[in-house]
């Protein structure tokens, strides 16, 4: 009797903590990692799965993929890239056609040696990337020069079999991508599309998800294997001082071009090699945005990307007219939705309105509307920001116009609340002490460089310890003047360029 | 040359033409392209003969071949349908670029203009998907070995074709992965974990996914070892709400069969054998290729309680009891590319539906001279232009290498619906020719359609109207006379030896229907939800019948 009376208080304990248990645990100065994987799953983005690294994508964090999904397919499509899908399975010999490239993704490569009761006499891999499935197709369409430029891209799955931690969205043993492959008759129109990319993928995080980055060149050692140079938007983790790539645009040079025979007739009748591009984004992007915006009440979502921009909360004091309450709640969001607003209403009534408040904050809905008896007396909403907690009172008529330019702000101070904390971050250094002392002070540090690689290798043997190694981010097209006689902080050589070095995802 | 191992892809797609081929003794096409040295040097003028039989010679294709051979048409590339079906078809994909075949067996690549009809499909029911209240998401790719046993009758149906995943990061893995074959277990595992009360109900997901089934036969779009997809899954409280969405959803996909892929499917639910493994009810739209075979186009299936029991999927409801959900999942796949090419195609190449092509409107300008070559080409980009701004898809072919002769065969076989052709003399009268794909030769031609915008646009949106709507009637009357009433297990054998479907009362057990199977190669394509009226009687045992059912051969 008295086990299963505590066992039913328990039950109804837990029942209740479950209900009432909104905020997080962690708090994101204190423990950031914990922090994240909790606001990840408390707000719904994803859950954990019982195979490591691997994670179920909620319709929360969809909706924002799909958005972004929406931008930029539509943009490649004005470039007249087209959409493809290339198979899932790798035979090994074609995975192991360009050896520096696998060299890189080898061993992070998953088998399949089974079908069915019976074991397969070649293994098959599942793709890490695409490079070595798409281009033996490359070299059998490519002919003379009106085949080129040929560009296409694949909306797909893939899989690296990594052991370090997984992380949600930032790194997880399979992940989703957009993955374009291009291949052109010259090197100009390589490097052109390289950056028109990268312009895209800028304009993702700074333009959809709010979050300044910084475009430049990756260094030979953190370069695409098998490439001929990389470029990348980098952003910022200031809570734990890290770089993070954002997404990639590589040239590929002439390279696989070589190992996979790709050549084409030029207009002269010569035989030719053509020049390859590869660029991926990934749900990566994702994972950027929950660090930078979020807060110890949960996910701050920018509104351009939020699939629920606005949430509308009716609050029925006692003895108030709750139909009346819910029909204007209604019409509320009858009227935003009209005037192309994605807003919703919650109407749960085994919940309270301050339940409501805080479970939608921890979603990170960017704008909240109350509203109650008076607000309904007075032909009002009251209206609350999720990004700074500012409240005000908007009347009914001017509801649409005010909305829209108070979304429109938010999307504008996130971005430069977040671009204001990473300017705060930087540091510019020009000796080795200055350089440990800022990258121990969790900075994103601009040196002087000599760009050797063997010198970058000694920074990364010199910086080894539990938090992982220093190493180059990128350097940034947006070069300060070099002074004439700086010298490389590392190695005293002198310095070629101004490089942003730190400790990276 | 690792490569040579490789089972010959042609050989698994399709065993009646690697005999032919291998009698010919040409290797070649039977090659994955990672060996295009070899091929290169063995494809010369020699190949044009035994083009018909290409799908992976890229020789006999028009567009690889632009660069070597200015010629006036696309000779030989496409076997008539007429002829062989099944080379018809392998030759209307490789030719009209659709798709190849991927490095691993019984794989493809998905071309653009292939996956561009993908994405028309994708778009249409997507939207429809979130009309009717489901959310998308994305499952892991890899599933627990453990979880796809926990439905008895499940692992049972997918276990021959499941892919495992043993080794990963260089590292034997402690559990074997399946890649999905379909996301059931999956997703009911989560299920479990997000249901709590009946607040929580109805739950209504989709996502959009490739799956994997290792099966031995392949074909391209048709079934390939992976494919993609789109698979919803929801959970409902109660019987009735799952049977209520598996058929709106089944309707959801009869609806697009027939008003943007102009397939005439026959909507009906499945028999006991047929049906999913896991699920109580499966429905089922079925349609009826050019060689009158059927082709399982979409399903919905009404799980019951099935996984729900294997998993534990339990909410309070509202009596605070626990109870088991009622769940539905359904899903259409690449395959229906497969249903779309096979229904509509003719000799001549692909016919596709106005609705689901990537280029609705191909511009063929025709010059002479260098005068008339500006001329020409200004007008065709104009004309371009306005129908582009009147949401048309619409292409100009203004190569230089092609002839006009060339381009109308090319774009014929890509199945594009309408060409408009421009030349000198239209320019002088302000006009153009309109062609329709789906009526050969002058009959489907209107000349004199004026350039003026507003005439032209109009002209040609109606245009395409017509052809939609013939392309389904033509196909509906295709199907009604292909299927035949039997009353007897002795006419249902005549009529499925014609290569038609039978439909006829049925009433009696899976043994009676398997006998059917073995003697006749047809199986129950489904009981229709459209049923004759009257008293029946089953053909086979005498007894009373409730339904008719229809028999067919099926892909």
């Amino acid at each position: 009797m008295a086990t299963s009376n505590t066992d039913t208080s328990n039950a109804r304990k837990k029942e209740v903590k479950k209900e009432t248990r909104l905020g997080l645990t962690y708090k994101k100065d204190k423990d950031f990692g914990e922090w994240y994987s909790e606001v990840c799953v408390a707000g719904e983005m994803i859950e954990y799965y019982d195979i490591s690294g691997c994670y179920i994508l909620r319709p929360w964090t969809m909706a924002i993929w799909e958005t972004l999904q929406a931008f930029f397919d539509a943009e490649i499509k004005k470039m007249n890239v087209k959409n493809v899908y290339f198979p899932l399975f790798v035979t090994e010999n074609v995975l192991q056609k360009e050896k520096d490239h696998i060299e890189g993704f080898a061993p992070e490569v998953a088998w399949v040696t089974k079908s069915g009761q019976s074991e397969m006499e070649i293994p098959i891999a599942i793709r890490p990337t695409s490079e070595t499935v798409m281009y033996p197709y490359y070299s059998k369409w490519i002919r003379g020069h009106r085949d080129l430029p040929l560009k296409l891209n694949q909306w797909c799955n893939v899989v690296r079999w990594e052991f370090s931690h997984p992380t949600p969205f930032i790194r997880s043993r399979e992940f989703l991508w957009q993955e374009g492959h291009t291949a052109f008759a010259t090197q100009d129109e390589a490097d052109q599309e390289v950056l028109e990319i990268l312009e895209l993928y800028r304009r993702i995080y700074e333009e959809f998800l709010a979050i300044p980055v910084i475009k430049g060149k990756k260094s030979e050692l953190e370069k695409f294997a098998g490439g001929f140079y990389t470029t990348s938007v980098e952003a910022f983790i200031p809570n734990t001082g890290r770089g993070i790539q954002g997404a990639t645009s590589h040239c590929l040079g002439q390279n696989f071009a070589k190992m996979f025979e790709i050549n084409f007739e030029n207009e002269k009748g010569e035989k030719a090699m053509v020049w390859q591009n590869s660029w991926a984004y990934s749900t990566r992007t994702i994972g950027v945005m929950v660090m930078v915006h979020g807060d110890d009440k949960g996910l701050v979502l920018p509104p351009k990307v939020a699939s629920v921009q606005v949430i509308v909360i009716p609050v029925p004091y006692k003895d108030a007219d709750t139909q009346a309450i819910f029909d204007a709640c209604r019409s509320t969001v009858d009227t935003l939705c009209k005037a192309g607003f994605r807003a919703e209403v919650d109407l749960r009534d085994n919940y309270s309105p301050g339940w409501k408040y805080s479970h939608w904050e921890m979603k990170g809905v960017p704008l909240r509307i109350e509203i109650g008896p008076k607000d309904l007396a007075n032909k009002q909403v009251r209206v609350v920001c999720r990004d700074n907690g500012a409240k005000m009172d908007i009347p009914m008529h001017s509801l649409v116009e005010q909305v829209k330019e108070i979304l429109s702000n938010i999307q504008e101070s996130l971005f430069n609340a977040a671009k204001q904390k990473r300017e705060a971050c930087v540091k510019v250094i020009n000796t080795w002490d200055e350089f440990i002392a800022a990258l121990n002070n969790k900075k994103l540090i601009l040196a002087p460089w000599c760009d050797e690689e063997d010198v970058e290798k000694d920074v990364k043997a010199r910086t080894k310890g539990e938090h992982g190694a220093a190493k180059t981010l990128c350097t940034p097209f947006d070069q300060p003047r070099l002074p004439e006689g700086t010298l490389c902080f590392a190695s005293g050589k002198p310095a070629k360029k101004w490089t942003y070095w730190g400790r990276s995802y | 040359m690792g490569a040579l191992r490789l089972p010959s892809l042609a050989l698994l797609f399709s065993p009646s033409k690697a005999l032919r081929s291998s009698s010919a003794s040409r290797p070649l096409r039977l090659r994955p392209p990672v060996i295009r040295k070899v091929s290169a040097s063995l494809s010369g003028g020699a190949s044009r003969a035994l083009s018909t039989q290409s799908l992976a010679n890229e020789e006999a294709t028009p567009p690889s071949a632009a660069d070597r051979k200015p010629s006036s048409g696309p000779e030989g590339s496409v076997t008539p349908r007429s002829v062989d079906f099944n080379a018809w078809y392998l030759d209307v994909i490789a030719s009209a670029e659709l798709a190849d075949y991927g490095p691993v067996r019984g794989t493809m690549v998905i071309r653009p203009y292939g996956y561009a009809i993908w994405e028309s499909i994708q778009e249409y029911l997507n939207s429809k998907f979130k009309e009717t209240g489901h959310s998308n998401m994305y499952f892991p790719q890899f599933i627990p070995y453990s979880f796809i046993e926990k439905e008895a009758s499940h692992v049972e149906g997918f276990s021959p074709e499941l892919a495992l995943v043993t080794i990963g990061g260089g590292k034997e893995l402690e559990e074997k992965l399946v890649v999905r074959p379909t996301s059931e277990t999956i997703v009911n595992h989560m299920f479990t974990q997000w249901i709590q009360s009946y607040r929580d109900l109805p739950l209504m997901i989709n996502q959009w996914a490739n799956v994997t089934r290792w099966e031995m036969r392949t074909k391209p779009f048709v079934r390939t070892l992976e494919f993609l997809w789109q698979e919803g899954h929801t959970a409902h409280a109660t019987l009735e709400e799952a049977e209520k969405e598996a058929l709106q959803m089944i309707d959801v996909y009869r609806k697009f069969a027939y008003e943007q892929a102009a397939i005439p499917v026959i909507a009906g639910r499945k028999s006991r054998a047929e049906t999913f493994a896991g699920a109580t009810q499966t429905y089922t739209i079925e349609a009826m290729m050019g060689d009158r075979k059927a082709l399982q186009a979409g399903t919905s299936h009404n799980l019951g309680q099935n996984f729900s029991r294997a998993f534990g999927t339990q909410f309070t409801d509202e009596n605070g009891q626990r109870q088991h959900v009622w769940q539905t999942s359904w899903a259409v796949s690449t395959r229906f590319i497969g249903g779309i090419i096979m229904t509509h195609g003719d000799d001549a190449g692909l016919m596709l539906p106005p609705r689901i092509a990537p280029i609705q409107v191909i511009i063929v300008p025709i010059w002479k001279t260098a005068d008339e070559r500006t001329e020409v080409l200004n007008a065709a980009a104009s004309l371009e232009r306005t129908l582009r701004a009147a949401g048309i898809k619409v292409k100009v072919d203004d190569s230089e290498q092609r002839t006009p002769g060339w381009k109308f065969n090319f774009w014929e076989m890509k199945g594009v619906p309408l060409r408009i052709e421009v030349g000198p003399r239209d320019i002088g009268n302000r006009s153009v020719v309109v062609c329709r794909r789906d009526i050969p030769g002058k009959p489907g031609k209107d000349f004199g359609i004026s350039m003026e915008p507003s005439k032209l646009e109009s002209h040609v949106k109606s245009r395409l109207e017509d052809i939609q709507a013939s392309l389904l009637q033509r196909a509906i009357s295709f199907r009604d006379g292909n299927i035949v009433d039997v009353n007897s297990y002795e006419e249902l054998k005549a009529v499925i030896g014609q290569g038609k479907w039978a439909r006829g009362p049925w009433s009696a057990g899976d043994n009676e229907e398997l006998k059917v199977k073995e003697e006749t190669g047809a199986t129950i394509r489904c009981f229709p939800f459209e049923q004759p009226l009257g008293k029946k009687t089953c053909f086979m045992t005498g007894n009373p019948a409730d339904e008719v059912a229809i028999f067919a051969k099926s892909y």
